[in-house]
């Protein structure tokens, strides 16, 4: 009997073979570096797994076996974590730093929310539910990049509805296959080394060739501004696609002696790139070349495309690669504000004001720097203890009451010690104005132990996003691209920590003292005493006098 | 009157819930015994004497290993059909003895050796601790891995087929043991994954790891090596197989199935050695890839070793829950203690008529017992070790010595003073 089933199964290997033969998997790499208008050196290194072949896990087939993953260039720990949760999109990010859109511009990778930031799109299924499967995912990409990204739970978990849609498709698993989304952020998480290195294990190549050689950890966190993002999707055409990316700011005018603005692979990265990476199948370096200033680049780039020079990375001729920059100038003058053109459509400012600790305004003001309206959707998420006053809710702009420019607002309101707010609500921004959202908030006095360790220090809040829907002529230019405000700080009531020992030290005096006076009273002995001046007082005879 | 309102409210807040634990079953299973009974029916061309021989030979054997408690042999004359039972049949054109499903056909000049072929076959390595063998699991995953030390180095292989290679050297193994455990594969491709050591040059221009090199391969000290030299694979007990592949003087991007053959013949074997499964005795042949008779002594052995660790674990937890005055003890904890009973009670009524039964029961037994005794709920015991209790109440206790030892002081000193005027 035994072998016709291993005649079929030798069968059943051809089309397996046929598939493997044109494997599916493709890498590519990018590094691309952006001179600033402020002397700082903006810099993306982008590294693209694609699975053309492979589908995101159904739902439906979670308590089923999986059939064989065989990855060659995919991260076989990340694929684990997508197919045991059956994620369909994912988006994972981890900055230091506050991303200045008034003097970078807009970032290469949208997510530049400050700390950790999470969401994933996943269909739904009678079998485990999509709120079981993101606290797992959450726990196993805690795990894999060593981030606190496991406290990102009820508390901070939101769904919003507009700002975070899928950016690549979502696929019908079954007729009625529905997808559902869960977003959080954590803006006290502090991003170093320990996340880097699991995140070059994910490459192909780690750090060792290719453009991801230049990801030294010792510079990168000495950048302005750093963060590294992680993003899973999967379209019909290209399959899975993972999309790994790292940014980081760096300013070459601190570093240098002489205030010069120059820079190079060797400055910035402190390595160059010795040697391409062997499985890349697109590796290159893009430089921004700059249009008002004398420069001077080397070594001379491959080809030239739209004001960029690009290097290829596969020309071995070009082995070892340090692309150095020079500018015809003796010292880097600061451009003196405010710049001709603005970098960007808008600018928003956000603050939480008020000296109580239980009370606050929250304060949203947004330049529009065009000479046309801008439409935009404003997502605020709140953790509980942050309640807002929508009756209070007041647009001005200019000093006048412009109520009628907020419209299709939802507000999902907190449940205390447990779900968070959610703010949605879409925004008219008129013509070269400023508009400004205020409303009240009051801040909810937190049991003893739902205080952080560092309780002092105050809770960091979630960032509001913005979400630009038409620009107006170039509306390409922006939409749909989220626009982060910084995080804010919130005061909260706190406790004296020492209280319980405080009531423990004066009881225990109490209890002392009554204890040290009846033992006293039960330990003295009482004698007569004659009062009448002829005998002597008698002795006294008790323990303790 | 406030202390005594506030005694209710003390009383709910401080309590542990402690549910009581089914003791007298975990204490009552001491004296059950896991009972296995191999029947074995010996075809009637065989003579009589030999299943005399047999049958003495076989209880004798079990006596030896200390094994009578567990094994009950029936031997027979005469075929029986019973699908459980183990058929002997004699082939006189045979030489040497073969093994087919659970039928074990010998040749004539192999029959003084039947008793011990049998005791091998059937004991196999019994209730022996093998420090290589994986614990068991309903489930594994199997990696293949291809590591190169530096792929930009120009000659390495880049893709492998592991699909095929797979399908044609793993798979019919798996397929055979899924009765025991559910197979995960995935494969990966490691493009830099340089040692942590040098290798040794030898003196034919080929290089060598060392056995100390050999232990620290995969870059932990932890893992104990049993690996045979001269050899490119060797195997880190209980965690997987590595085989060094040396590829061919020309560059090749891509490992063909026929290169990987070698590499993953020899994982196959490994893949069964930390499974547990004993190889056939020296001198047997088999046209199956696994044998029932291995089959069956590994279902035997992983139901015993599962239904051992149960019971030990079950202990632990009640001497552990009686120790602790301060552990929380569950609605969960104290349903996965009695679901685990319950399957260790099936397993001991089916476990006569079919082995594989036993290991299913076993199985369930084990993995509800490791999840009442790892439940994170008891780990959150309030734990006040008398140290703390003791800081936390110095600010009482120091005031309130006080008085007590200047007390005794003044006694003493008092008692002394009146011995002196005595004296």
């Amino acid at each position: 009997m035994y072998p016709t089933e291993l005649l079929l199964l030798l069968l059943a290997a051809i089309p397996y073979t046929c598939l493997a033969s044109n494997s599916a998997e493709r890498f590519d790499e990018l590094l691309t570096v952006r001179p600033l208008r402020d002397g700082r050196v903006a810099t993306r290194f982008s590294f693209i797994i694609s699975q053309a072949d492979a589908q995101p896990r159904a739902p439906q087939m979670i308590s089923e076996e999986d059939i064989p993953q065989h990855y060659s260039l995919f991260p076989l720990s990340l694929g684990q974590v997508l197919r045991e949760y059956a994620v369909t999109e994912a988006h994972l990010s981890l900055n230091a730093g506050k991303w200045d859109y008034g003097r970078w511009g807009y970032p290469d990778d949208s997510a530049v929310a400050p700390g950790a930031e999470l969401w994933a799109w996943m269909g739904d299924s009678e079998l485990s539910s999509i709120d079981e499967r993101w606290k797992g995912l959450r726990n196993a990409l805690a795990g894999l990049f060593c981030a606190s990204i496991g406290s990102l739970d009820e508390l901070r978990t939101t769904s919003p509805a507009y700002a975070f849609r899928p950016e690549g498709a979502l696929p019908r698993f079954s007729t009625n296959q529905t997808h559902r989304l869960r977003y959080a952020s954590l803006p006290s998480e502090h991003v170093c080394t320990e996340n880097l290195t699991p995140f070059l294990k994910l490459l192909p190549c780690k750090s060792s060739a290719g453009i991801a050689s230049l990801l030294n950890p010792h510079q990168l966190f000495d950048a302005d501004w750093h963060g590294m993002g992680i993003h899973v999707m999967w379209s019909e055409a290209s399959g899975v696609y993972l999309q790994l990316s790292f940014q980081a700011v760096f300013d070459p005018v601190r570093l240098s002696e002489k205030q010069k603005r120059e820079f190079s692979f060797q400055s910035l990265f402190d390595r160059t790139i010795s040697k391409a990476c062997p499985v890349a199948s697109e590796s290159s370096v893009e430089v921004d070349l700059p249009q008002n200033a004398a420069y001077s680049i080397t070594p001379e780039p491959s080809s030239f495309r739209d004001k960029v020079g690009v290097f290829d990375i596969k020309e071995a001729q070009r082995l070892p690669l340090n692309v150095s920059m020079r500018y015809a100038e003796m010292v880097f003058q600061y451009p003196l504000d405010p710049p001709d053109a603005q970098l960007m459509d808008f600018e928003a400012m956000r603050t939480l004001t008020g000296s109580t600790q239980s009370r606050g305004r929250l304060n949203l003001s947004i330049r529009n720097n065009r000479a046309h309206e801008i439409r935009l959707i404003y997502i605020e998420t709140m953790p509980w203890l942050v309640t807002f006053y929508l009756h209070t809710l007041e647009l001005t702009v200019d000093g006048r009451r412009r109520d009628d420019l907020l419209t299709r607002m939802t507000y999902t309101p907190p449940e205390a010690h447990g779900r968070p707010t959610l703010f949605e609500g879409r925004l008219t921004l008129p013509a070269a104005s400023t508009l400004r959202l205020s409303m009240d908030v009051s801040k909810a006095f937190l049991r003893y132990t739902e205080h952080p360790p560092d309780a002092q220090r105050g809770w960091d809040l979630s960032p509001a996003v913005l979400v630009p829907l038409s620009a107006g002529n170039n509306s390409a230019s922006l939409r749909g691209r989220r626009v982060y405000t910084p995080a804010v700080l919130v005061d909260v009531a706190t406790p004296d920590f020492s209280m319980p020992y405080n009531v423990i030290i004066m009881s225990s005096t109490l209890i002392a003292l009554i204890f040290g006076t009846i033992f006293n009273l039960f330990t003295r002995r009482f004698k007569e005493v004659n009062i009448d001046g002829t005998t002597e007082a008698s002795e006294q005879d008790g323990v303790i006098s | 009157m406030v202390a005594l309102a506030a005694v209710p409210l003390w009383w709910t807040t401080t309590s542990i819930t402690r549910l009581s634990l089914p003791e007298g079953r975990v204490k009552a299973l001491n004296d059950k015994q896991l009972r296995f009974s191999l029947n074995i029916s010996l075809d009637t061309n065989i003579p009589v004497s030999v299943v005399d021989n047999v049958k003495e030979g076989l209880a004798k054997r079990i006596l030896d290993e200390r094994l009578d408690d567990i094994f009950s042999v029936a031997v027979s004359s005469g075929l029986t059909h019973n699908p459980q039972a183990y058929e002997v049949s004699l082939n006189e054109e045979l030489s040497g003895i073969h093994v087919e499903g659970r039928r074990l056909i010998t040749g004539p000049e192999s029959i003084p050796l039947l008793t011990d072929a049998l005791a091998n076959l059937l004991l196999a390595n019994f209730g022996h601790q093998d420090q290589m063998v994986m614990q068991y699991a309903p489930r594994y995953r199997l990696a293949f891995s291809l590591m190169n030390e530096d792929a930009a180095s120009g000659d390495s292989p880049l893709s492998w087929d592991v699909k095929t290679a797979i399908t044609r050297d793993i798979q019919p193994v798996l397929q055979k043991l899924l009765a025991l455990h559910n197979f995960t594969i995935e494969s990966q491709v490691q493009f830099f994954a340089p040692l942590a050591f040098e290798p040794v040059n030898l003196a034919n221009g080929s290089f060598g790891l060392s056995q100390e090199q050999l232990t620290v391969f995969v870059n932990s000290a932890e893992w104990t090596l049993c690996s045979p030299t001269e050899s490119t694979a060797f195997i880190i007990p209980q965690w997987g197989s590595i085989s060094i592949c040396n590829p061919d003087k020309q560059a090749v991007s891509r490992l063909s199935q026929r290169a990987l053959h070698p590499s993953f013949s020899v994982f196959r074997t490994q893949l069964l050695a930390l499974l547990g499964i004993s190889p056939l005795p020296i001198g047997m042949t088999t046209s199956d890839v696994i044998s029932d008779w291995q089959l069956d002594a590994l279902l035997r052995r992983r139901a015993y070793e599962n239904a051992k660790g149960s019971k030990e674990t079950l202990d632990s937890i009640v001497s552990l829950v009686d120790q602790i005055e301060g552990m929380p003890v569950g609605k969960d904890v104290t349903d996965d203690v009695r679901g685990a009973l319950d399957a260790l009670d099936s397993m001991y009524a089916v476990a006569r008529d079919s082995p594989q039964l036993a290991l299913n029961y076993s199985a369930r037994a084990f993995t509800r017992v490791s999840r009442a005794f790892f439940n994170p709920g008891m780990l959150a015991l309030l734990y006040f070790p008398p140290e703390h209790n003791l800081a936390v109440y110095t600010p009482l206790l120091a005031p309130v010595s006080v008085p007590l030892v200047a007390a005794v002081f003044r006694e003493v000193s008092k008692w002394r003073r009146s011995r002196r005027q005595s004296a």
